[in-house]
Parts: structure tokens; sequence; C-alpha cells
């Protein structure tokens, strides 16, 4: 197991090994697709290696061409042989019926959860005072507005929530509105769903258009009992700690 | 030296195309979180007349449903908050020429009132399921909305772009009958699977399109209709696809698949041994 082709595909077991198993150890884990460029990356590099002399170009193929030629072979090589080369057409012919077969997998959606807000809402401050008083009136409105369907809880679960796709957003999750601005939440309860840009998928959101129904000082309120329910802070880039 | 280059370079090919559709077939990465329930309603392919008319067709029974979530409507006023019907059974086939489509739902009681509707997106343009009502970043296009109510005993075939644009269309060609028994409605709604008119859905084999549905519980309470108009039960937009006829060309691809790879190996197990030989 000298030969250059046994190296190589000793180096891509154990670049898989360190990738998919030793470096989740110190960092997140990487995702799949990641891992498979790197080792495709790996094995191309070896391959380039091993192509830029006549001599290494044999040494790294002769295995190869022994192995397809058959020349020599006999017993378990041989039984290899012609399991791979039955096989392998075997595989195109999966992998062409797997590509053509009609799909019963409705197209897939990617939509943008949090989609950038229009210019005339970004930077916007809250122009009222954070005091319990008007915090109390948020809390207020938001029971009578917003939990039948973003709950009580602030957790999305509201008795109004089921059915909905998307989702309710649950304000107590760490990747919602303590990832946003006031200004942005100001934005999405103001035009609400129908506001939304088409990589946001407008069309799917339940979520009313307040502008028509509540002045602006209680949407303004809303948002500062929602922040103050939910147990987050707005996000800010003036004032980093 | 030229038939190896040729030869580590297919290889090479190979062994790639071979890896990424490997990959993706063992080593993907779980999907996210997904929500439960179906997402698409299928019209299975049959042969024969649909059961238009009949919600208690024997098929019917042999056909596995897509059940869907109902929520209140509390998009836009008059809202409700809380709905009779809270989930559906969605049910399809088609022939080719038409379809049929049955719902099945809880609702105690038998009422006048008693209503069910299905909504499609028209056209190439994306419309808001909330009667096709104005985007303000994307131009929406038309909803095509098929309506049965007990009363009347008929469907009415209907269009709409934004509020208050609701209207019957000119063209009555979708026919609905419900039956109710022991606290369950059984809605069937047929129609050809394409009509030619503008403002209708065109309902291609093997194409997507986006649906969604509508209950209103027309029990009397207290002297009024308990759900009407806009307070009603509504789903999300879901798919729905009306079955392809069964391609046979696929297996044509696939032997010549079989038979490209194969001709693959004899090329190269001849250029290499002819390579050795010289």
């Amino acid at each position: 197991m000298k030969g250059p082709l046994a190296k190589t595909a000793i180096l891509l077991v154990g670049m898989y090994v360190f990738l998919k198993f030793i470096l989740p150890l110190f960092t997140a884990p990487l995702p799949a697709s990641l891992i498979f460029l790197y080792l495709a990356l790996t094995f191309a590099s070896a391959m380039i290696f091993y192509t830029m002399s006549g001599g290494s170009l044999d040494e790294f193929m002769g295995p190869v061409g022994r192995f397809l030629t058959g020349s020599g072979q006999a017993g378990v090589a041989g039984t290899a042989r012609v399991l791979v080369f039955v096989l392998f057409p075997l595989l195109v012919g999966w992998q062409t019926y797997t590509k053509l077969a009609p799909s019963d997998l409705p197209p897939a959606e990617n939509r943008t959860i949090h989609p950038a807000p229009p210019g005339e809402f970004v930077g916007l401050a809250n122009p009222y005072p954070r005091t319990p008083e008007n915090i109390m009136m948020g809390k207020g409105l938001y029971a009578a507005f917003c939990s039948p369907c973003h709950g009580a809880n602030f957790d999305g679960k509201g008795p109004a929530a089921v059915g909905f796709n998307p989702p309710p957003a649950n304000f107590s999750d760490p990747g919602t509105i303590a990832q946003l601005q006031e200004s942005y939440l100001f934005w999405r309860i103001k035009k609400g769903g129908v506001g939304l840009p088409v990589e946001a998928m407008p069309w799917k959101s339940a979520m009313p258009r307040w502008e028509v129904e509540l002045p602006d000082e209680w949407i303004w309120k809303i948002i500062m009992g929602e922040y103050d329910g939910a147990g987050q802070s707005p996000r800010t880039w003036e004032e980093e700690e | 030296m030229g038939y190896k280059k040729i030869f580590s370079v297919a290889l090479g090919l190979t062994l790639m195309v071979t890896g990424v559709e490997v990959s993706g077939v063992f080593a993907s990465d779980p999907p996210p979180e997904g929500e439960t329930g179906s997402v698409a309603v299928r019209l299975f392919l049959t042969e024969g007349a649909v059961p238009a008319n009949d919600p208690n067709a024997a098929v019917w029974n042999t056909i596995e449903p897509a059940e869907f979530k109902l929520a209140p409507q509390v998009h836009w006023p008059d809202r409700i908050q809380e709905v009779t019907v809270k989930s559906v059974k969605v049910r399809g086939v088609h022939n080719g020429e038409d379809m049929a489509i049955l719902l099945e739902y809880a609702d105690p009681s038998e009422d006048a009132a008693d209503a069910a509707a299905v909504e499609f997106m028209v056209g190439d343009k994306m419309a808001h399921f909330a009667h096709g009502q104005e985007m303000l970043q994307v131009e929406g296009g038309d909803v095509n909305i098929w309506y049965w109510k007990k009363e009347h005993g008929k469907a009415t075939n209907m269009t709409a772009r934004g509020f208050k644009t609701l209207r019957p269309q000119e063209s009555q060609n979708v026919s609905a009958t419900g039956a109710w028994q022991d606290g369950t409605w059984r809605v069937v709604f047929s129609r050809p699977l394409r009509t030619g008119e503008d403002l209708d859905v065109q309902v291609t084999p093997g194409e997507w399109r986006n649906v969604a549905f509508a209950f209103w519980d027309g029990e009397i309470v207290d002297g009024d209709v308990k759900e009407k108009g806009s307070q009603k039960a509504i789903s999300s937009w879901w798919y729905l696809r009306a079955e392809p006829p069964p391609d046979n060309s696929i297996y044509g691809y696939v032997v010549l698949g079989i038979v490209l790879a194969a001709g693959f190996e004899f090329f190269l197990v001849r250029k290499i041994r002819r390579g050795n030989e010289s």
C-alpha cells in the first residue's frame, strides 16, 4: 500500500475523519456540502500533483489500469472488477431515472424571513419614552391586537396561530426581534404582510397592514410592550457594549 | 502518453460526478424543522368519469387525503378569533379532461348558510391569499374562487383582485354538491381542467398550482349567522397538482444511459490495453 493511489485514498479518508469528527470538537460542525467540497479539492489536488510528470502518472494510474484491464487478476480482484463493470452502468441508469422521474414534491421555497426594509423605515427612533405607563399601554394594545396570533406569552402560539404558513413570529426566540431594530418592527407592523418584498413571499403572510387601523403612536407603544414582554432588547448600532 | 491523459481526465470526471451524486444521497444535511401536515393536494389520474356530483362515491374512499389546518381570518376586519372548522381533508381526481375535488370537514350542525370555497392563483403572477389583495412591493395577479353555499345548492365561479373586487364570473363552469352526515360535510367541486377563460385557473397535469380553502359555519346564534363574509376559517396557500400520465420514455433514456456507460467502459479498457501494447 505504498503507491500514490493508496496514498491519495488514505489522504481522503484522513481528511474526512478530520473534517467530520475531529474539527467539530473545536468548532461548529461543517455542513456536509462543505465537507464534500473540501474532499473534492483534495482529490483534485492529488490528481494535478500526480499528473505533473509521466512517471508519477504511471505510478498513480498503473493500479487503476491493471484493475480495469484485468491483467494478471484472479479471485477477489477479478470478481471486484466484474462487479464494478456491472454496477457502474446500473448506477448511471439509476441516476438517469431519478433525474427524469417526475417529482411528487412541490417547488422548494426559499423565503427570506427578515428582508431589508424600505429606506424610509431605516434608523427611525421610537419617539415615545420608555416609561412604565407607555410600556403598560403597549402591552394592553398587544393583548388586544397581536396576542391572538403571536400569543399572550409572546411565543407565536396564540389561539389563532394554528394553520398559518408561515407561522406568526415567536418574539421570545432570540432570532426574531432581538436581532432587529425598533424601526424594522415599525415597518413590519405598519405595512404588514402585504408590505414585504418579493423574496419574503408577501402573498403568503396573514400579518395585517395595521396602518389602516392603528395610529403610529399605538404601533410604537406596541413595540415597546413587545420587547418588554418578550424579555428582549432592540438591536442598536450606536450603543454596542 | 496521450491515452493516459484522456484516461485520467475521464476517470477524474467520473469519480467527481459519482461523488456528487453519492454525497447527495448519503451525506445530505438534515432538513430544517418543517411544518407537519400536508403541503399539496394530488389529483389522482383515473379512467372514466370523475365523481363530479357525488360526495359519497366509492372512489373517494380509495384516495389518501391531504389534510390542512385552518385558522380564523384575522388578516383584515371584520375579524374572527375562533372558528368552527379546524381542519379539512382534501382529495382529488382527474381523467385528463375533468377534475373533481372533495373537501371533508367537521361541522356539528347542518345549516342553510354553511359554505365552503376553494381559491386558486390564476396565471403567472403571485396573488395574495386574501382575495388577491394589493401588495405594496409586488404586482399581484387574480384569484379564482369556487364558492359553494348549502342554501344555493350550487357553485359560483368567482374572480377577485383585491378587496371589494370579488364578483361572479360570466362563465359559470364549476359545479358543486354537498352532503352532510353525522357532523361531517363532504363537498365535491368539479370543473374541466382547462376552460379557456382568462380568469379561471387552468390546471395542466404535471404542473403545480397554488390553492387555498375557506369555510363558514352558518349556524344561527342569537338570531345571527355565526360566520359570514370575512369571518371564516381559512387556510394558507398550499399546492395542487394533477397527476401527469405515466411517461414511459423515461425508461428509454435509462436504457440509453446504461448502454452509454457500458460503451464508455468498453472504450476505456480497449484504450488502456492498446496503450499498454504500444
